[in-house]
């Protein structure tokens, strides 16, 4: 295989862990890297210990373990400003938005990319499920990992396609309880830390203490208003339409005879949209925002469709193609298509792009 | 290429005497200095000849030397133990600091002291005059570090320090980059406290002490036991104590002659890196700096990748100060000597020490330049 320097994004966890740990394996030059993105702020008085300096730590052991240097890289002011303003600035328009992509678009990837020309990488490599994969022209692809049950190509759609010559997934072979093995193997003391929370900087797990903590109170997305079905008929109030996700059963009170779902929000009336279990599936979707990183499909094509992390792709047929939009039409209808959630388009194990769930109404 | 350690500020190995002498304690003489008996007898009898060691060359006497558990715990029992034994009155500090000091006069301040901050010029050096607007009414204390950790710079301490006894003010200096590089003694400069560090000078790390000058008052960060006449509770750290005392007195026998030897390198250095690497610019340059330290900013690297560059290179030297999660910081030391963060941003800090020789210099000279031509072009690159 040949040989190359690669600069591993090492966040403390079990995966990332193994992967700078199979590279130095594979005989690469490898240099450890963890960015400080948040919250572990030394100059506020009361400090308080945090999931990042903790990751931080473990990263430093596993990469003294493997032999291979590590630094930590702080993108926290620019983190802040394209993830966490952006999940905030979602969440008050009545949009679901999924801060791991927005975080691999633009901040993470982009910032190891230049980092790592500067330091004389040739190579970037994640502990991300997903693999690289080539066509019958040689040009790399970007594909599902083996372990379709952690599969994460779903947040790397975002990715600047320019990066894909220098990406490396070393896991993407490995299934979750294989890479546990062989971090058991290698001795690294990660090798039994539970799984991450899915969003780094909810350190509480609830989206909401988050929205409160950087929004006013009386941020209408946080304020009270009414509960309407999709025809209009008032049904209840509830506490907020930036508390309510598409899908969510729970929070909306009884007494409505039949089970309701969140259909969605109308954030210049401050309603939350409710409906019944059929209501919530939808046969048609449009992606907007589109970033390809293969070649896009033409009317009529069928391609598969994940809306959602770890939901398994749906096969979908397109209908029009637009150069950044797509609109197409589910074999069976997909529940809780939530607008703002990424939807990545596969042809079988191949990324083609994804995009952002565009707004029904 | 062969590494090369330039970070002595940041610490120096222990040496070889030391390291026996520290065994021997902790294996023979390891008994509690506050027991009756006679294993804690022997301890305390360690324990306090290292003390009258330390003094000795400090021109101080034993019972004005506290052990603490480093430099940093000096630091603050000097600011915030002056600060709560004093009834709101102000601290008053340097703007440049170590944050040990400026941390501390920060949580004096939430405490309720006033805090006037000193300013510096473009030299990074305090400009005495500006101390007399903040001696009335009196201040707790008055802190200003005797050599700068970052650029080198010495600062006025004899000066600043009879101001303040002419004021009847306490006066607090950190020596801990001073010690071992040029004499500092109680006997001739009437400072009130002094803090200095054992890792520094080829002692062990976790070590250190405060000068406290007969009569001053002080109150206590440490509670739970009349050690070190109550101003630290806690068991000794004979080892240390001793390891410490050693160190200095080894430090301090040819320091006139290191001194000199590290000077002479330092400007070798200095001079071929200025005619090697065009915008150079040295920080402190018009200041009397301590010899071991050179602080250069090289304007146009990217600032975020420098130090990882030449780590990568075999090149150990130290940028601003780092905090504990390893991330980069602007050093606040060179923003307030008036340097543009563009210039700021991209600076190192090469400190030289016993180990040192002609060789590595002219080595770091072969090296670097070309290294900062590169990381230019990278990052001119980047920039467009």
């Amino acid at each position: 295989m040949e040989k190359r320097t690669v600069l591993v994004a090492m966040s403390g966890g079990v995966d990332s862990s193994v992967a700078a740990a199979l590279l130095v394996e594979q005989g690469h030059r490898v240099i450890g890297a963890t960015m400080k993105t948040f919250c572990y702020s030394e100059t506020d008085g009361r400090s308080q210990t945090c999931c990042g300096l903790e990751g931080i730590m473990d990263a430093r052991r596993v990469a003294d373990r493997v032999g291979v240097p590590h630094y930590v890289f702080d993108v926290e002011k620019d983190f802040t400003r394209d993830v966490i303003d952006d999940f905030v600035a979602e969440y008050a328009n009545g949009r679901t938005p999924n801060p791991c992509v927005r975080c691999n678009g633009n901040t993470k990837f982009r910032d190891l990319l230049k980092r790592g020309a500067m330091l004389g990488c040739d190579a970037i490599a994640t502990g991300h499920y997903a693999r690289m994969g080539r066509n019958e022209q040689g040009e790399p692809l970007l594909m599902r990992g083996v372990d379709h049950d952690k599969d994460q190509a779903y947040f790397l759609w975002s990715l600047p396609a320019e990066l894909l010559p220098q990406l490396m997934f070393p896991l993407g072979e490995l299934t979750k309880p294989e890479v546990r093995e062989r971090a058991r193997a290698l001795g690294l003391a990660t090798a039994d830390k539970p799984e991450s929370q899915e969003i780094c900087f909810v350190p509480t797990g609830n989206y909401v203490d988050v929205l409160e903590k950087r929004l006013t109170a009386e941020h209408p997305a946080l304020a009270p208003g009414k509960l309407v079905t999709a025809s209009g008929d008032v049904v209840g109030e509830h506490a907020g339409y930036a508390r309510y996700t598409v899908g969510q059963r729970k929070g909306l009170g009884g007494g409505h005879g039949q089970r309701l779902y969140v259909l969605g929000a109308r954030p210049s009336r401050r309603e939350v949209v409710v409906g019944t279990r059929e209501e919530l599936h939808r046969a048609d979707i449009e992606i907007g925002e589109i970033n390809w990183l293969g070649a896009p499909p033409a009317a009529g094509d069928l391609v598969q469709i994940q809306i959602r992390h770890r939901a398994a792709p749906a096969d979908a047929t397109v209908v029009r193609l637009d150069s950044d939009r797509l609109d197409l039409t589910f074999h069976r209808p997909q529940r809780a298509v939530a607008p703002g959630q990424s939807a990545v388009i596969f042809r079988d194990q191949v990324v083609l792009g994804g995009g952002r769930i565009g707004n029904r109404e | 290429m062969e590494p090369i350690y330039l970070d002595y500020a940041a610490t120096t190995p222990v040496r070889r005497e030391v390291r026996e002498a520290m065994a021997r304690i902790d294996a023979d003489r390891f008994g509690n200095p506050s027991s009756v008996h006679r294993w804690g007898r022997e301890g305390r009898a360690a324990l306090e000849d290292a003390r009258a060691r330390l003094a000795k060359l400090l021109g101080a006497s034993p019972v004005e030397i506290i052990f603490t558990r480093g430099g940093t715990e000096a630091d603050n029992l000097a600011i915030l133990g002056r600060a709560r034994a004093s009834r709101h009155q102000s601290v008053v500090c340097s703007a440049i600091e170590h944050r040990a000091v400026l941390a501390s006069a920060r949580a004096a301040e939430a405490e309720g002291h006033p805090l006037h901050i000193l300013p510096v010029d473009d030299d990074g050096v305090v400009e005495v005059a500006a101390l007399d607007a903040f001696l009335d009414p009196k201040p707790a204390v008055v802190s200003v570090m005797w050599v700068n950790n970052e650029v080198g710079t010495v600062q006025p301490v004899p000066e600043l320090a009879d101001r303040c006894r002419a004021a009847g003010v306490v006066f607090h200096t950190d020596a801990i980059q001073a010690f071992g590089k040029f004499p500092v003694r109680v006997d001739e400069v009437p400072v009130d406290l002094l803090s200095i560090s054992a890792h520094k000078i080829g002692g062990p790390k976790g070590v250190g002490a405060l000068f406290v000058r007969r009569g001053v008052e002080l109150s206590p960060l440490i509670y739970g036991g009349s050690h070190e006449h109550g101003m630290r509770a806690g068991t000794e750290d004979v080892a240390g104590a001793v390891g410490f005392a050693l160190a200095a007195e080894l430090w301090l026998r040819d320091q006139a002659d290191q001194t000199r030897r590290l000077g002479e390198l330092r400007d070798r250095l200095e001079a071929g890196l200025l005619a090697r690497i065009p915008d150079l610019v040295v920080n402190g340059a018009g200041a009397t700096r301590a010899s071991n330290i050179l602080s250069i900013s090289l304007p146009g690297v990217n600032s975020e990748t420098l130090l990882v560059t030449l780590d990568l290179e075999g090149l150990a030297v130290s940028s601003g100060s780092a905090c504990s999660s390893g991330a980069v910081t602007p050093s606040h030391v060179l923003t307030e000597m008036g340097i543009p963060d563009e210039v700021a941003g991209p600076s190192v800090r090469l400190s030289l020490g016993r180990e040192t020789t002609t060789e590595e210099i002219d080595r770091v000279l072969n090296t670097l330049p070309p290294l900062v031509e590169r990381m230019r072009a990278l990052a001119s690159i980047e920039a467009d």
